[in-house]
């Protein structure tokens, strides 16, 4: 109890202790694309909220807009309140997200809400989350203490591999009993990053690759559902009723948007061909309205937030700091390139949403106090814009 | 500066490697992996683009088609022979049904009460979810989709859709069905003018291309949308009149009744000046509203057939049967009736004349055949000029004018009458069409100029004066017919004289068109003449059954052997034909009528004369009025003719026996009055000229019965006459051409029935004195 007090009192003097601002650039790009975001929720989503195709809007077509709004107002909150909070105290609780994560990942497990054959959301006080999320973050926070606990011995098996490899192995183990692939695959990736960045030896990595390549190997001639996957990877109109489907349907809105696309507001394919138009195929949507200009501008944001995010670290006085604000860019810059690799059909199908554009309410508000915390990193730069 | 960070203990910022690193990170990840997600974008929507566009506007787009509405056929007088109207095609959407959650049962049972159909093939149809269209009923009438609406509103069922049709309509059902033909389901034309004409009175299509969703209605909100307008068919108005087709095919039904027809009747009346095709009937025929519903005849042999695939063929075939214009589609030996072309074309050559005497003694020898070519009649017809020839139907006189003619000349005049078309190759079998604008047309069966022009064998030559061993269309020889009597030329037929468009507008105009001039206008008048002989000659005329008083008719009879019937059943079975031409001082209709195989049964002799002539002469006494043509009576005709009784109740006595006298009847007055107080026959009776009308003036009329007598084998005048004592009256159902001649066959009441003064008994004659197949 001393112990935290004490600590509290530590945080109240460093809110006292003067910060420098914000970094302006990538604020402005997380509210740009955050605003792009919930615009393309209204005129993706207008069909399904109209058809009422999950029984869940009586038919209100701006449904699914209204909810993205208030958890976007609701994001910038949360991302102001989360920059304003000192790196010490993220350090602190670090542990903590972690630990909460894995009881949430093995609590979902029980009384989580099925769907589609899989647990994945778990209802708490009436907000419905995904404790994946949570991991992730988890992953990010943890990992970047313990980095910085074996700073020296990061080259060595016990301290630089197992570890990191025990916590990923427990997350890993309890998202495929749910199951959930796509997860596993980025919480593996943002790991692999953590590891990377904080010194592990490359040959683990070496090593590491071939192993996850073998169990892949297997998994995908040993599941039927996951060979289809790969099938309809390969060729998605081989079978575009069924298993090429949302592939199909996406490549034909990306396709058919051509260099200007049909418009704000005009796609075709939104109305009720592609499948997940306002969830993990909304940049399908961006592609189809927008056009190859449009869309090439939002990966333009993307890539210059996620930039800027990895040019801030490396300007990080903190090594916790920077391995944080690494793990976070990371984690933004592989959900967006799956995501947009998925649409394009570069990878096989696997449902990983777009930052600041899928709808969804806690991931929305993960994603905005995520880029709180890397604001909130941006304010220990001094003077960065000089530098 | 790094230096200085690693010089620095208490540094505690990223070392050297956790920079490097996080530069590579920052290149892969945030430059790397961008371009080459901007590549994949590029190829998919810049060099691909239009690949998955046009997939995409594919799937995304529906295409509704517009209906042209198929153009009417009309006749000549524009009374409509066949029409389009609109009906609906019922669909369901298994898809929405199960997307919407209706009912299966409910809209299963619902639609199958109210088209009357089982509801099974519904739920079957039902059953196959991923169809977003499954036909129900096709061409279903408008009360029917009315109630069909309701029942959807009523239950609120998404899944049960209509789409407009059309479907066509023929008010006369069976008149003419060979030359108008039908549509199938998908409105395509199959037979006659509708497949003929089918492109005219198509039209085209038009399409309404609007976005929709995937769930098949229409997008929200996008203004994708596009009209291609429908071009409705042409209007075709035939040369056909639907009066005198029905004249036609109705006498043409009575011959068939009354001569127990076994195989078909076909008829053809034309404007011998133009080749229009006036009417063209073929028996029996069809309602073409049901064109596949079989004679009761042809269904109860099928009905009988156990075997289900004997049953289908059975069926197959008494279609095609059915739907066969005979007119069109049979060939056959003319028989006397091409003595016609015989004629006309030694009187163009000059090598005969009206002077020029043929002695018949039964029978011609002729060089390359071994029996001799014998005359119908027995004892042969003796020395007669050209005229009383023909008259006779003298095979042995045409066979010596054939001869006369010479092969060469005889080959060439029938390839000019348009029997044949000319070949290179002189050792083949010849064939030609009319090209008249029909389908269906078979083409004739001609010897090859070689056969036929072999100096060493006459027989084919003789043989194809009387019109024997050769086989044409019953189109073909009414076509060189007219020619016959038109002054000469060879007209194209046709059936089409116009095609209108939707605003009214002629298309096109069929102008009659001269094929050829085959023989001089002077022998044409010669041909016309000669041939009233035929018919009008009460004594010598072969042709005389086909007069009808009043009118100047020309004819020749024909009798000949269905080869076909001889080769398949050994049975010698006869087609009887008659052509007839009126008015002969100006000719302008030609009719051709043609009875296949007669029945031996009917006790009447089987020939053109006894058959064919009299079915000509019911159709041109109806005709020829229609036309306008006015009946000019001799003096004797004046006798016999049917007249409508005046009115002559309420006049003075002697201006209603004034009147009676002009109009050709006699009277009797009962009674001493002044005025006309009764008549009877009552006015406007029909019965015989001469009849005795009866006025009273002043006396009440007898309210007696009267026994009907027997009439049966007395002559016609016999025949009015007892009846006019009696109080009784006389007409004819058919042309009297000698009253002291022809005798009664048959009375329309019979003997011993009690009738009322006045009653007009009507009666069939025949002329008994004709036998000879000629």
């Amino acid at each position: 109890m001393a112990n935290s007090s004490a600590s509290l009192k530590e945080y109240g003097r460093d809110l006292r202790t003067p910060r420098g601002p914000v970094d302006i650039p990538f604020l402005m790009l997380t509210l740009l694309l955050l605003t792009i975001g919930v615009v393309m929720v209204l005129s993706a989503s207008y069909a399904s909220a109209y058809y009422d195709l999950n029984n869940e809007t009586n038919g209100n077509a701006t449904y699914y807009f209204a909810r993205q709004l208030f958890f976007a107002l609701l994001g910038i909150v949360i991302m102001l309140v989360a920059s304003r909070l000192p790196m010490s105290f993220y350090r602190r609780f670090s542990f903590a997200v972690l630990a909460v994560a894995i009881v949430l990942l093995m609590a979902v497990l029980v009384i989580g809400t099925k769907s589609h054959g899989a647990r994945r959301w778990i209802l708490i006080a009436g907000i419905s989350l995904q404790p994946s999320e949570i991991a992730k973050i988890g992953v990010i926070l943890y990992f970047s203490v313990l980095i910085c606990r074996y700073k020296n011995l990061m080259g060595t098996f016990k301290y630089g591999v197992a570890p990191f490899g025990i916590i990923l192995l427990v997350i890993i183990g309890l998202l495929a009993l749910e199951p959930h692939l796509s997860a596993s695959i980025i919480i593996i990736l943002i790991g692999a990053i953590m590891m990377f960045v904080g010194g592990a030896r490359l040959f683990w990595f070496i090593g590491g690759g071939i192993g996850v390549a073998g169990m892949l190997f297997i998994a995908l001639n040993v599941l039927q559902y996951s060979a289809d996957r790969i099938s309809a990877w390969r060729d998605p109109f081989a079978d575009s009723g069924d298993t090429g489907y949302q592939i199909v349907q996406s490549l034909y809105a990306i396709g058919s948007g051509g260099l200007f696309g049909l418009g704000l507001g005009q796609s075709r394919q939104k109305y009720l061909y592609l499948p997940e138009e306002h969830n993990d195929f909304i940049f399908s949507v961006i592609c189809e309205e927008l056009g190859f200009i449009g869309a090439g501008l939002i990966l333009s944001l993307f890539a210059l937030l996620i930039v800027r995010g990895y040019w801030l670290a490396m300007h990080c006085r903190d090594r916790y700091s920077f391995l944080v604000c690494v793990g976070i860019t990371s984690l933004l810059a592989i959900q967006v390139i799956l995501n947009v690799a998925v649409c394009t059909n570069l990878i096989p199908c696997t449902g990983i949403s777009l930052p600041f554009f899928s709808y969804g309410g806690t991931a929305l508000l993960m994603q905005m106090a995520e880029m709180g915390i890397i604001l909130s990193v941006s304010r220990d730069i001094p003077d960065a814009r000089t530098d | 500066m790094a230096n200085q960070k690693k010089k620095n203990p208490s540094y505690n910022g990223p070392n050297s490697m956790m920079l490097r690193r996080t530069l590579f990170l920052l290149a892969v990840c945030g430059i790397v992996a961008f371009v080459v997600l901007g590549a994949r974008l590029f190829k998919l929507q810049i060099i691909d683009h239009e690949k998955y566009e046009s997939e995409a506007i594919e799937q995304q787009v529906r295409d509704t088609i517009v209906n042209a509405a198929r153009g009417t056929i009309y006749d000549t007088n524009m009374k409509i022979l066949a029409m389009s109207a609109s009906v609906d095609d019922v669909f369901i959407s298994p898809k929405e049904i199960k997307l919407y959650g209706d009912d299966p049962l409910v809209i299963a049972n619902g639609l199958a009460e109210i088209l009357g159909i089982e509801s099974q093939p519904i739920l079957d149809k039902m059953s196959d979810t991923d169809s977003w269209y499954k036909t129900v009923a096709k061409k279903v009438e408008p009360e029917i989709s009315d109630k069909i609406r309701e029942f959807v509103k009523e239950n609120d069922i998404k899944g049960v859709h209509l789409e407009e049709n059309t479907k066509r309509y023929y008010p006369y059902s069976s008149l003419a069905s060979h030359v108008i033909g039908f549509v199938g389901m998908e409105n395509k034309g199959l037979a006659g003018i509708e497949n003929y004409y089918d492109d005219t009175l198509t039209g085209i299509n038009g399409r309404v291309v609007r976005a929709k969703n995937a769930a098949g209605t229409d997008m929200l909100f996008t203004t994708f949308e596009d009209y291609y307008d429908a071009k409705d068919g042409n209007d075709v108005v035939l040369t056909v009149d639907s009066t005198i087709q029905y004249y036609v095919e109705k006498s043409l039904e009575q011959a068939v009744r009354d001569y127990d027809v076994q195989n078909g009747a076909a008829a053809i009346a034309m404007d011998v000046n133009t080749g229009a095709v006036l009417a063209m009937a073929s028996l029996g025929n069809f309602d073409l509203n049901n064109y596949q519903i079989v004679s009761d005849d042809a269904r109860a042999i099928i009905d009988a057939e156990e075997n289900e695939e004997q049953k289908a063929e059975l069926l197959y075939k008494a279609q095609q049967l059915q739907w066969r214009n005979k007119a069109l589609s049979d060939t056959y030996e003319p028989g006397s009736t091409f003595k016609i072309i015989t004629l006309a074309m030694a009187l163009n050559e000059g090598v005969v004349s009206r002077e020029s005497s043929y002695f018949c003694g039964g029978s011609v020898e002729v060089l390359g055949r071994n029996d001799p070519v014998k005359c119908w009649k027995a004892g042969g017809h003796g020395s007669q000029n050209l005229t009383q020839s023909l008259q006779h139907s003298c095979n042995v006189a045409f066979v010596n004018i054939g001869l006369k003619v010479g092969a060469e000349r005889f080959y060439d005049y029938c390839e000019a009458f348009g029997f044949f078309d000319a070949s290179d190759d002189t050792s083949r079998t010849l064939t030609g069409t009319t090209g008249i604008d029909l389908r269906g047309e078979s083409g004739s069966i001609w010897w090859s100029r070689d056969t036929f022009c072999n100096p060493d064998n006459k027989s084919q030559l003789a043989a194809a004066s009387f019109g024997q061993t050769f086989n044409i269309t019953p189109l073909q020889l009414i076509t060189a017919v007219s020619a016959c009597c038109n002054g000469g030329n060879l007209m194209q037929p046709y059936i089409v004289k116009e095609i209108i468009d939707p605003d009214g507008n002629t298309v096109s105009r069929t102008e009659p068109t001269v094929v050829r001039q085959v023989i001089s206008e002077e022998t044409s008048k010669t041909v016309c003449e000669m041939l009233e002989q035929v018919v009008g000659d009460k004594v010598e005329g072969t042709g005389k059954n086909a007069y009808v008083a009043g009118y100047r008719i020309g004819g020749k009879t024909g009798t000949s052997t269905n080869t076909t019937v001889e080769a398949t059943t050994g049975k010698k079975q006869y087609i009887v034909s008659f052509i007839g031409v009126a008015p002969m001082d100006d000719p302008q209709i030609a009719v051709l009528v043609l009875l296949d195989c007669p029945s031996n049964e009917t006790g009447i002799y089987i020939s053109g004369g006894r058959m064919g002539a009299p079915t000509v002469g019911a159709i041109l006494a109806d005709v020829l009025p229609y036309m306008g043509i006015e009946p000019k009576y001799t003096s004797d005709e004046e006798q016999t003719v049917d007249r409508s009784v005046p009115k002559v109740t309420g006049l003075e006595s002697n201006e209603a026996m004034t009147k009676l006298q002009g109009e050709g009847f006699t009277y009797r007055v009962i009674g001493d009055g002044g005025v006309v107080t009764a008549q009877i026959p009552a006015a406007n009776s029909i019965v015989a000229a001469q009849s005795q009308i009866i006025i009273y003036c002043g006396a009440e009329p007898s309210t007696d019965l009267e026994t009907v007598p027997d009439l049966t084998g007395t002559t016609y005048s016999i025949a009015r006459q007892t009846l006019g004592s009696y109080a009784l009256y006389v007409r004819a159902s058919g042309p009297i051409t000698d009253p002291t001649a022809i005798v009664v066959a048959k009375q329309s009441i019979a003997a011993g029935t009690q009738v009322e003064h006045g009653t007009v008994i009507e009666v069939t004659v025949t002329d008994n004195s004709q036998q000879g197949r000629y």
